[in-house]
């Protein structure tokens, strides 16, 4: 073999190297919805409106004699905890030194929508609880967190899509526990009133506030 | 619902019978009773598998841990729920503390969720034995400094004595499944005692009368929870200090020997009631 040949093979083995700065696969793009401000205040509504259940869920343990759901409350109170520990450690990082300030409700009517779902206290009040938290505000989490993580910026906004995910995950769960919950205590044609009866007083309320975030929790406001 | 919420209202399906220290103490049955104990159980009231009620006993304490993680589920949850978050001023709690007993309910949570699991397994059924509710009582004040104090340190140092006496007796036993379940419950219990010793330091950091306060509060409780010398160093009381896992979770040794020594007075106590009933029902 020649001297020429090695220096080819050597310069094929360079341009071997040479990739493309994004692989095939990988479509992630820059554009997204939603600009730093925009971010900071969406989260801001998550950690107020994740803390607001935290501290729900975690009153209510003392209140509901069913032993099983005393201990699921327990756990589920952890999850959201955590889910608020994250949108309060992204608040800075997205320009609000002060995270107190955007910890807040989307708008007044959100601010009593959790008045009105923490109001049952009564031992003999679970499935009310139960309502309020798993078919009316949670699956409200998981639509207001799956549209911010489709819409966001893929590259800019990967740091709240990693959070939007783990907390995503929990929500799935934690509706399935408190959906199964709910079907073993509604047994009866008055347990029906009750349940659908508390939901919608509710969600006539969360309809007032717009979602988690407010008009545009899921989508541009027509 | 309530800021605040009173332990008569704890929320317990039929099965749970609830009793408060003050029932329990005044029961006479319930007494250390040295002389009838001597002779049965040789020189030593420790739980160890050898007791001739051992059994018994043993199950006894499970339903005990069993409804006192109950309870500590509860109080973690309430402060969780009962405090804004805040500067630590004015009836607030740290935003971190929050969060800190978010984490404890759920801890708590799979407690019960073990305990339940091991009374199944040493043949106990839910409700067997009363709920002495003292534990809520310690952590319903309405401040959050004393609610460190008397939870975390006072009842979860206590939890810490509790697990390591069944975890040994899962040993002796020769129960692995025991000894297994012990060992974690024991590991989460080391991080709230020093979860809490470490929240009372920083939120009173600027407030001596507020810290002396609470160590005072912690002192009362940690009196009630040696529950007439059932807890202590001598070997005449059924569960023992545990100072290497008391240390581990940031005990000083003069703090263990303060709780030894009330442990000890309360002792001595309760066998001077004892001794003056019998003498009265000797008359």
């Amino acid at each position: 073999m020649g001297a020429d040949t090695t220096t080819d093979t050597a310069t094929d083995t360079s341009r071997s190297h040479v990739r493309a700065p994004f692989a095939p696969w990988d479509r992630r793009d820059l554009p997204g919805s939603f600009d730093v401000a925009e971010t900071a205040r969406r989260v801001g509504n998550y950690k107020w409106t994740e803390m607001k259940l935290f501290e729900a869920l975690g009153g209510w343990v003392a209140t509901v004699p069913e032993l099983d759901i005393k201990m699921r409350l327990g756990t589920h109170c952890y999850r959201h905890a955590w889910h608020a520990e994250l949108w309060h450690k992204r608040l800075p990082e997205l320009r609000e030194m002060k995270p107190e300030r955007l910890t807040a409700p989307a708008n007044d009517a959100m601010e009593r929508f959790v008045a009105a779902m923490t109001e049952p206290e009564d031992s003999g009040l679970t499935i009310e609880k139960l309502v309020g938290v798993y078919r009316v505000l949670i699956p409200r989490f998981i639509a207001a967190y799956t549209y911010h993580m489709n819409n966001t910026s893929e590259i800019t906004d990967a740091p709240t899509i990693r959070s939007l995910k783990f907390a995503l995950q929990d929500e799935f769960d934690d509706w399935r526990d408190g959906e199964l919950m709910l079907q073993s205590l509604i047994k009866t044609p008055d347990d029906v009133r009750r349940a659908t009866e508390h939901q919608a007083a509710l969600e006539d309320i969360m309809v007032e506030a717009g979602g988690i975030t407010g008009p545009g929790s899921i989508g541009p406001v027509q | 619902m309530r800021q605040f919420f009173p332990v008569e209202d704890l929320a317990r399906d039929d099965r749970f019978v609830q009793t408060n220290m003050a029932e329990r103490m005044s029961d006479t049955r319930s007494a250390v009773d040295l002389q009838r104990t001597a002779k049965s159980r040789g020189a030593s009231n420790r739980l160890t598998p050898d007791r001739h009620d051992a059994s018994d006993a043993a199950r006894s304490l499970m339903h005990g841990i069993m409804v006192g993680e109950i309870q500590a589920l509860e109080g973690a949850g309430r402060t969780a729920h009962d405090f804004d978050a805040g500067d630590g001023s004015e009836g607030t709690i740290p935003f971190e503390l929050k969060l800190d007993m978010a984490r404890q309910a759920w801890d708590e949570a799979r407690h019960v969720e073990i305990s339940v699991k091991l009374s199944d397994w040493m043949g106990t059924e839910i409700g067997q034995f009363q709920e002495n509710t003292v534990l809520f009582e310690a952590a319903c004040s309405n401040d959050p400094v004393l609610r460190l104090a008397g939870v975390n340190r006072a009842l979860e140092g206590l939890a810490i004595d509790v697990f390591t006496q069944m975890k040994e007796f899962g040993q002796l036993a020769d129960d692995p499944f025991l000894e297994f379940c012990e060992d974690w419950m024991l590991a989460d219990e080391v991080t709230h005692v020093k979860m809490g010793s470490d929240w009372l330091r920083r939120v009173t950091e600027n407030d001596p009368d507020r810290r002396a306060k609470a160590l005072d509060f912690q002192r009362v409780v940690d009196k009630l929870f040696s529950f007439g010398g059932a807890r202590g160093e001598s070997e005449e009381s059924p569960i023992g200090l545990a100072r290497r896992f008391r240390e581990l979770a940031g005990f000083t040794d003069d703090e263990v020997d303060t709780i030894a020594g009330m442990d000890h007075d309360a002792l001595e106590e309760r066998k001077e009631v004892v001794r003056l009933a019998r003498e009265t029902a000797d008359v």
